[in-house]
C-alpha cells in the first residue's frame, strides 16, 4: 500500500481538456447518433428491389444522351432561359446587397447595438427561406411571370448579399478611412478613398460568387415550373426519358462549369491582379467581365420580356392583398403544430446525415481532387482531374434531382433525401476541401517526413491539425445551405418539413402556410445559431 | 547542385566526422538552408554524391530511407511546428520514426509518453506549458519546443537552420550547449547554420563560410576571431 502511494506523482502540469469544445464535440456526436436512429437505416428494409431495373437504365443512359436536332434546340433554349434568370436574380441581388449593406454594417450603427441587432434579423426572413420557396409564394402573387424566377433568386440572394458586402466593409481594416476623417474628409469621401479600395476586391469577388451560385438556383427554380433547364429536366424525368435527361443533365453541368470556371477565374485575378506599370491602366479581365455581366443583363431582360408594369399591375396588387389578409393569423391548431414539429425533427435528422455522409466523402476524396504541389506524374494527374470533375458532376445535379434518382433505390423516408443533400453537398465541400488542402501549410509535415515519420504519422501530426479547424468550419457552414436545401428537396416530395409546405401552399391554406413557414425561419435561424457559436468554440 | 532554375550550391566537398561540432555560416541566400536540405533527403542534388551516415538517401526507399531519417533531426528555420496542436503533440512528433500510425493516433487522443516529454521540455525550461496550445507561445518558446523534440529523437546527426535566431543569449547558449550534448551522447554530429559569429565560435570547433553557394571557408574555430567571422558577413561595426 504505502508501495503505492510513494511511487512518483505523474510530472508536470495535468492535461486539461478544452471543455467548451468536449461539450460541443460530445453535443455533435449526439446529434449524428439521433439522425442515424431515425434514418431507419437500422431496423426494417430501406432498399426498395423494385427500382434497381430502371436505375440500372438511367445509368445506362447515361453513355447515349439524346443527340437529336430537335432536342437539341429545347436544351440550347432551355440553357438560355435558365442563365437569363441567373443573371438577372444576380444582377438585381448585388444591386440590393449594395443598397442594403450600409444598414447592416457594424460602423453605420457603431454602439447602438440592438439597432444592428434588429436589422440583422430583419434580414433572417428573407434569407431563412430558399429561392424555390419564394418562386411558390411569388406565382401566387404575380401569376406566371418572368418575375417570379428573378425574384425568387434576387430576394434571398439579395438579403445574403447585404450581409456578406456588410461585414466585408466591417472588416476591411479602416486606418486608412479614419486617417483621412481626421484630415477633414468629408465621410462619403472618406468611405471612397479610404475603405472601399480595401474591400473592392472582396465584394467583386463575392458578386461572381452569387452568379455562380444564381446559375444553380436557376436550374431548381426550373424543377418548380419557371421554366429552363430545370423544368425540362423534370419533364423528361416525369416521362422516363432517361436519354433526354443526361442531355439536360450534361447542358445543365456545362453551364454550371463555365459559370464555375468564369467565376474562378476573376476571383483568382482579383486576388494576384498583374504588376501594374507607369501608364494608368484598367485591368482589362475585370473590366471585360463587368461589362459582359451588365451587357447579359440587359440582354436577359430582352430574352425574357421582362417589364416593370407586371410588378405594379392592379391584378397584382390585388393577389398580394388577398395572399397576405388570408395568411394572418397564422394557424394554431393542435394537429398542424404537432405535425410541423414532427416534419421539423425529420429535416434536421436528413440535413445533419447529409452532411455526415457529405464531409466524410470529402475528406476521402481531398487528397486526389487537390492539384499536387509538386510536379506529378500522368496518372496522379488523371485521377486528379477525374476526381474534380466527379465532384463537379456531384454539384451541378441539383439536389431534388438526386432524391428522385434515389428514390428509384431506396424506399421514401429519411435516407433518399439525407443522400441526396449528401450526394451534392460532398460535389460542394469536396472542392472546397480540396482547395484548403492545396492552400495548406506543407512544411510541418515535410519536416516530419524529414524525420522519418511515416506517411499516416506526418498526416496526423503535419497536416490534419492545420486542416481540422478549417475542415470542421466548412462542414458547419455547409450545414446552414443544406437545412434550406433539405427544406427544397422535401417540396419535390422527399420528406420533412418541405412537404407540409407544399401540401399547404397547394390547397391554398394561406394560414397554416404562414405557421409552416414561420416553423422553417425558426429552423434555418436555429441551426445558423448553432452553426456559428460551434465555429466560434473550435477558431 | 542546381535548385529550381537558379543554382543554389555547386562544388561543395565537404566531409564532416563523427563527433564534430560545424557552424555554417554566410550571408542569407548564401545556400546555407539547401545544404541542410541536402543532408536531411528533402532537397534532391542534380548533380553529385551525398552520403548520410554512410548511406546514401537518393539511393533508399521505403522502411529503408525511413530509417535514415529518423537518424537524422533538423530544426528547421521556420520551426514547422503546427499551431492547432498542444506542446506534448508537437513533442511527441520526434518519435513518428518509430511509432506506429495506430499509437501516433491514440497519443493524440491520450497523451503517451508523457514522462518523457515532459523531461526534455524541463530541460528547455517549458515544462510548464507542456499543455498549451503551440499558438499560444512566443517565437522564442517555439523554437524550444523544436528544439524539444529533437532531444526527444534522439538523432545521430543534428541539423539545425538558425536554431537560437529568436532567443535571448543565455537561452541560446543553453539551446546549442543542449544541441551539442545530444550529438556527443548519440556519437553523432552538429550542423548548425548561425548567424551569431560569437556564438558559433563559443560552441562549434570547426567553420564553414559559404558564399552564392561555394565553401569559401573551413578552419577550425580556434584559428578564427569574432571580428575576422564579423568582417565575412559583411558587417561592419
Amino acid at each position: 500500500m504505502t508501495a503505492v502511494l510513494s511511487r512518483a506523482a505523474p510530472p508536470g502540469p495535468r492535461l486539461r481538456r478544452n471543455r467548451r469544445r468536449w461539450g460541443w464535440s460530445l453535443a455533435g456526436l449526439a446529434l449524428v447518433a439521433w439522425s442515424l436512429a431515425g434514418s431507419g437505416l437500422f431496423p426494417g428494409p430501406v432498399v426498395n428491389p423494385a427500382g434497381s431495373g430502371e436505375v440500372g437504365r438511367f445509368l445506362s443512359a447515361a453513355l447515349r444522351p439524346e443527340l437529336g436536332a430537335g432536342f437539341l434546340a429545347v436544351v440550347t433554349e432551355a440553357t438560355l432561359v435558365t442563365l437569363a434568370y441567373a443573371v438577372l436574380g444576380a444582377g438585381l441581388s448585388v444591386l440590393l446587397g449594395a443598397l442594403g449593406a450600409p444598414l447592416v454594417a457594424r460602423a453605420t450603427w457603431g454602439r447602438r447595438r440592438p439597432g444592428w441587432r434588429a436589422t440583422r434579423a430583419a434580414l433572417a426572413l428573407p434569407r431563412g427561406l430558399h429561392e424555390a420557396v419564394w418562386g411558390l409564394l411569388l406565382v401566387n402573387v404575380l401569376g406566371l411571370d418572368p418575375w417570379v424566377g428573378v425574384l425568387a433568386i434576387a430576394i434571398p440572394y439579395g438579403a445574403i448579399t447585404a450581409k456578406v458586402f456588410a461585414d466585408l466593409l466591417d472588416e476591411a481594416p479602416r486606418g486608412g478611412h479614419d486617417a483621412l476623417l481626421a484630415a477633414g474628409a468629408g465621410r462619403a469621401s472618406a468611405v471612397l478613398y479610404g475603405l472601399l479600395p480595401t474591400a473592392a476586391g472582396g465584394l467583386l469577388s463575392y458578386s461572381f460568387y452569387r452568379l455562380e451560385c444564381a446559375v444553380r438556383s436557376a436550374v431548381v427554380l426550373g424543377l418548380i415550373g419557371a421554366g429552363g433547364l430545370g423544368y425540362q429536366l423534370a419533364l423528361s424525368f416525369s416521362s422516363l426519358r432517361w436519354e433526354q435527361v443526361w442531355t439536360t443533365v450534361y447542358a445543365l453541368a456545362a453551364l454550371c462549369l463555365a459559370a464555375d470556371v468564369a467565376g474562378r477565374a476573376v476571383r483568382r485575378r482579383v486576388a494576384a491582379p498583374p504588376p501594374g506599370g507607369a501608364a494608368y491602366r484598367r485591368d482589362r479581365v475585370l473590366t471585360g467581365a463587368v461589362a459582359a455581366v451588365v451587357a447579359l443583363a440587359v440582354w436577359s431582360a430582352w430574352y425574357l420580356a421582362l417589364t416593370p408594369a407586371a410588378l405594379f399591375s392592379a391584378r397584382t396588387a390585388e393577389q398580394l392583398g388577398y395572399v397576405v389578409s388570408a395568411a394572418w393569423p397564422p394557424a394554431t391548431d393542435g394537429g398542424l403544430l404537432a405535425t410541423v414539429w414532427a416534419t421539423a425533427l425529420v429535416t434536421i435528422q436528413m440535413s445533419v446525415l447529409g452532411i455526415v455522409f457529405a464531409t466524410v466523402g470529402a475528406v476521402a476524396l481531398a487528397p486526389f481532387a487537390a492539384r499536387p504541389s509538386a510536379p506529378a506524374g500522368a496518372a496522379r494527374r488523371a485521377v486528379g482531374v477525374l476526381t474534380r470533375l466527379g465532384l463537379l458532376l456531384l454539384r451541378a445535379v441539383p439536389p431534388p434531382v438526386w432524391a428522385l434518382v434515389l428514390l428509384f433505390v431506396l424506399l421514401p423516408g429519411v435516407l433518399p433525401g439525407a443522400l441526396a443533400i449528401g450526394v451534392y453537398t460532398m460535389g460542394v465541400l469536396g472542392r472546397l476541401v480540396g482547395e484548403a488542402v492545396e492552400e495548406a501549410d506543407r512544411r510541418p509535415s515535410a519536416a516530419l517526413r524529414a524525420s522519418g515519420a511515416s506517411a499516416a504519422g506526418s498526416r496526423l501530426y503535419g497536416t490534419a491539425p492545420t486542416l481540422a479547424g478549417p475542415v470542421l468550419a466548412l462542414a458547419l457552414y455547409r450545414w446552414e445551405v443544406a437545412i434550406r436545401d433539405t427544406v427544397l428537396v422535401g417540396l419535390l416530395g422527399a420528406g420533412g418539413i418541405g412537404v407540409l409546405l407544399s401540401a399547404e401552399t397547394s390547397s391554398f391554406d394561406w394560414a397554416a402556410v404562414t405557421t409552416v413557414l414561420t416553423a422553417i425561419v425558426l429552423l434555418t435561424f436555429l441551426v445558423d445559431l448553432v452553426s456559428d457559436r460551434a465555429r466560434a468554440v473550435l477558431r | 547542385m542546381r535548385f529550381g532554375g537558379t543554382t543554389a550550391l555547386t562544388g561543395v566537398d565537404l566531409e564532416v566526422a563523427a563527433g564534430e561540432r560545424l557552424a555554417v555560416v554566410g550571408a542569407s541566400g548564401a545556400g546555407k538552408s539547401t545544404l541542410l536540405g541536402v543532408l536531411n533527403g528533402s532537397v534532391r542534388p542534380s548533380a553529385g554524391e551525398v552520403r548520410v551516415l554512410g548511406a546514401d538517401p537518393a539511393a533508399l526507399r521505403g522502411r529503408e530511407l525511413r530509417r535514415l531519417r529518423a537518424r537524422t533531426g533538423t530544426i528547421h528555420q521556420g520551426l514547422e511546428l503546427p499551431g492547432a496542436l498542444r506542446v506534448v503533440h508537437n513533442v511527441n512528433a520526434g518519435r513518428l520514426g518509430s511509432w506506429s500510425a495506430a499509437r501516433a493516433a491514440w497519443s493524440l487522443v491520450r497523451p503517451q509518453g508523457t514522462g518523457e516529454v515532459h523531461d526534455v521540455l524541463a530541460q528547455v525550461g517549458l515544462a510548464d506549458r507542456m499543455y498549451e496550445r503551440t499558438d499560444r507561445l512566443s517565437g522564442g518558446q517555439r523554437q524550444r519546443v523544436a528544439l524539444a523534440r529533437l532531444l526527444l529523437q534522439q538523432p545521430e546527426l543534428v541539423l539545425a537552420d538558425e536554431p537560437a535566431s529568436a532567443l535571448d543569449p543565455a537561452l541560446a547558449d543553453l539551446a546549442l550547449e543542449l544541441l551539442g550534448e545530444l550529438t556527443t551522447a548519440a556519437g553523432g554530429a552538429l550542423l548548425a547554420c548561425l548567424h551569431d559569429p560569437a556564438l558559433a565560435l563559443r560552441h562549434c570547433d570547426r567553420v564553414v563560410g559559404l558564399a552564392d553557394g561555394r565553401v569559401v571557408l573551413d578552419a577550425p574555430a580556434r584559428t578564427l576571431t569574432v571580428p575576422e567571422l564579423e568582417a565575412f558577413y559583411g558587417v561592419t561595426r
